[in-house]
């Protein structure tokens, strides 16, 4: 526990150093996480990341946990000979990120005109599809819910507190839950901070997810070695399969 | 500190609950052990519902149900129950079946409507081999109550498709299932069966069943015993050619659920034996009717997302 301190605080120090040259809209926001990196272990069944830092005094915040953005194909269901539903038509989106976690301290639509442009809506209006003739106002609210069914897509408050105020800073604390459908991969940790409807300062961090232990060591089996990974998941399973069988039949016989 | 109840899969990238999956597992293996049939239409709905990927959750079922078929068949071969001559047949015209049958479902996506072909002979073979079953072994308990009323009537029914598998060459006996055939026949309906299963994607235990006991004339519990000797090949083949092609097998839950069915799989065994073949065959009729209309609901009802990643059913 102590070393974690440690290393946060180390890296909120080097970060400040960092930021301060760059002035910007970093400059009077600063945040540090716990932990660092998420690692997925045996046992990992989701997580949570604990944010902590200040803002200007007097602005509302908004957390934002999200992976990279991408290119995913999908089927979109729909009735053929109007009757029976099914998967007809490809579709590719484009900017599609697998997480998008949003927390703020007031629900974003209560944010003036940017609010809703920092949530779910804001993402849904940067990604793209193919064919450009689909029907993006019925499309894109399927992919949200999709996701969100998933779990991995969410905008709630709730998770954000604000603390004390002092030297016209603003301290918050923050803390996100992580879905355990969580892919190993790199994200992004964002805060903005919103005044009167419009940003007045935002600052992101890196968070890198990462197998350990048996997890690890399996998904590189399967992945760097997948003939013997098959072979050998096989050759498992019928021992497996014999052993119980074997059991069961001397216990059957007593 | 509690004992941890949910584990992370590797390749699915989520986390299950270790007693819901084993618990799962149990009921599959249960009914493949009385039915002779691998599950996979059952487990791989399921373990969608639970957040496991469809590709994901095919893949590592068809990695399961080698443990629990090979749990399974040492059961009956205990029992006496398996045709190994008969197996053997029947599964080296299955792959080549399957391999045929991979082309045409490749040839059919090229020309578009795939999906929609898929479906529909999944639902009507269902509805046919589910019917003929039902119906037929729902005659065969009549008539089992009221005794030698229509005797003669069973060899003129079997007499065309008779004749001319009569007229087959090599013929040869297989002492399990007590009947005389040329191997050409058991060839060709391996064949069939696995270019059906390749279209359909499912391990074809439900058509091999039914084929076995009205077109091979095998005794239903030597049925249940073949077949399950029959799919442990065929999924030991998908196993090794879904984890270097597609990297979709998850061993970890496949390990959680081999566990749990190959323990169902030997209870199965024993109460399948309790039950009498007419008894069996009407109970696997109706879980396959069953089957049948949840598809049929699921082509009909409006789904609750309009979008799906490719890859699934």
């Amino acid at each position: 526990m102590k070393r974690v301190i440690s290393l946060r605080s180390f890296l909120l120090l080097s970060f400040l150093l960092l930021a301060r040259p760059c002035a910007g809209l970093a400059a009077n926001l600063d945040f540090g996480l716990a932990p660092q990196n998420i690692t997925i272990s045996t046992f990992y069944n989701g997580t949570s990341v604990t944010i902590d830092g200040a803002a200007p005094e007097g602005s509302q915040l908004v957390v934002r946990f999200s992976g990279l953005p991408e290119k995913i194909a999908m089927k979109q269901k729909g009735k053929a000979f109007g009757l029976l539903w099914m998967n007809m038509n490809t579709l590719h989106f484009d900017g599609v990120p697998k997480v998008f976690l949003v927390e703020s301290s007031v629900p974003l639509k209560d944010l003036g005109a940017v609010g809703p442009t920092l949530g779910l809506e804001g993402l849904t209006d940067k990604v793209g599809i193919e064919p450009a003739t689909a029907d993006r106002a019925m499309l894109l609210p399927e992919l949200v819910k999709l996701k969100k069914s998933e779990g991995l897509y969410r905008e709630q408050t709730g998770a954000v507190t604000l603390g004390e105020t002092a030297n016209g800073l603003q301290k918050f604390s923050a803390r996100l839950a992580i879905p355990s459908r969580l892919s190993p991969g790199d994200y992004t940790v964002e805060v903005i901070a919103v005044k009167d409807g419009i940003i007045v300062a935002q600052s992101s961090q890196p968070l890198q997810a990462k197998m350990v232990g048996i997890p690890a060591l399996m998904a590189d089996l399967a992945f760097n070695h997948a003939v013997w990974y098959g072979v050998l998941a096989s050759i498992i399973a019928i021992v497996a399969g014999l052993g119980i069988g074997l059991v069961f039949q001397s216990k059957g016989a007593h | 500190m509690s004992i941890p109840m949910e584990l992370y899969l590797p390749i699915a990238g989520n986390s299950v609950n270790i007693v819901a999956v084993f618990g799962l597992g149990g009921v599959v293996g249960l009914l493949s052990g009385i039915f002779g049939v691998g599950g996979g239409f059952l487990m791989t709905p399921l373990l969608i519902m639970m957040g496991i990927p469809p590709t994901i959750a095919a893949a590592s079922d068809s990695n399961q149900i080698v443990g629990a078929s090979t749990s399974g068949t040492l059961a009956h071969l205990k029992l006496g129950n398996v045709d190994v001559k008969m197996g053997v047949l029947l599964l080296v015209g299955g792959v080549l079946g399957g391999s045929v049958g991979v082309q045409v479902i490749k040839l059919l996506r090229a020309m578009g409507n795939a999906d929609f072909l898929i479906n529909i002979t999944y639902v009507l073979m269902l509805g046919l081999v589910g019917g003929y079953m039902f119906i037929e072994s729902l005659q065969a308990m009549r008539k089992a109550k009221a005794p030698a009323k229509q005797e003669p009537e069973k060899h003129v029914k079997s007499s065309a498709f008779g004749r001319m598998v009569g007229m087959l060459p090599w013929q040869m006996d297989f002492e399990r299932s007590g009947v005389r055939m040329s191997p050409i026949l058991p060839l060709l309906l391996g064949g069939l069966v696995g270019i059906l299963s390749a279209i359909m994607g499912v391990g074809g235990g439900f058509i091999m069943v039914p084929v076995m006991v009205y077109l091979l004339r095998m005794p239903m519990h030597v049925v249940v015993g073949t077949s399950l000797f029959q799919i442990l090949f065929t999924c030991v083949n998908v196993t090794v050619m879904q984890a270097s092609t597609n990297h979709t097998v998850d061993f970890v839950l496949a390990l959680i659920l081999l566990v749990g069915s190959s323990l169902g799989a030997q209870i199965g065994a024993v109460a399948g034996k309790k039950l009498g073949g007419e008894q069996l065959k009407i109970l696997l009729a109706s879980l396959v009717l069953v089957m049948m209309f949840k598809i049929l609901y699921e082509l009909l009802a409006r789904p609750d997302v309009l979008l799906a990643y490719i890859g699934g059913h």
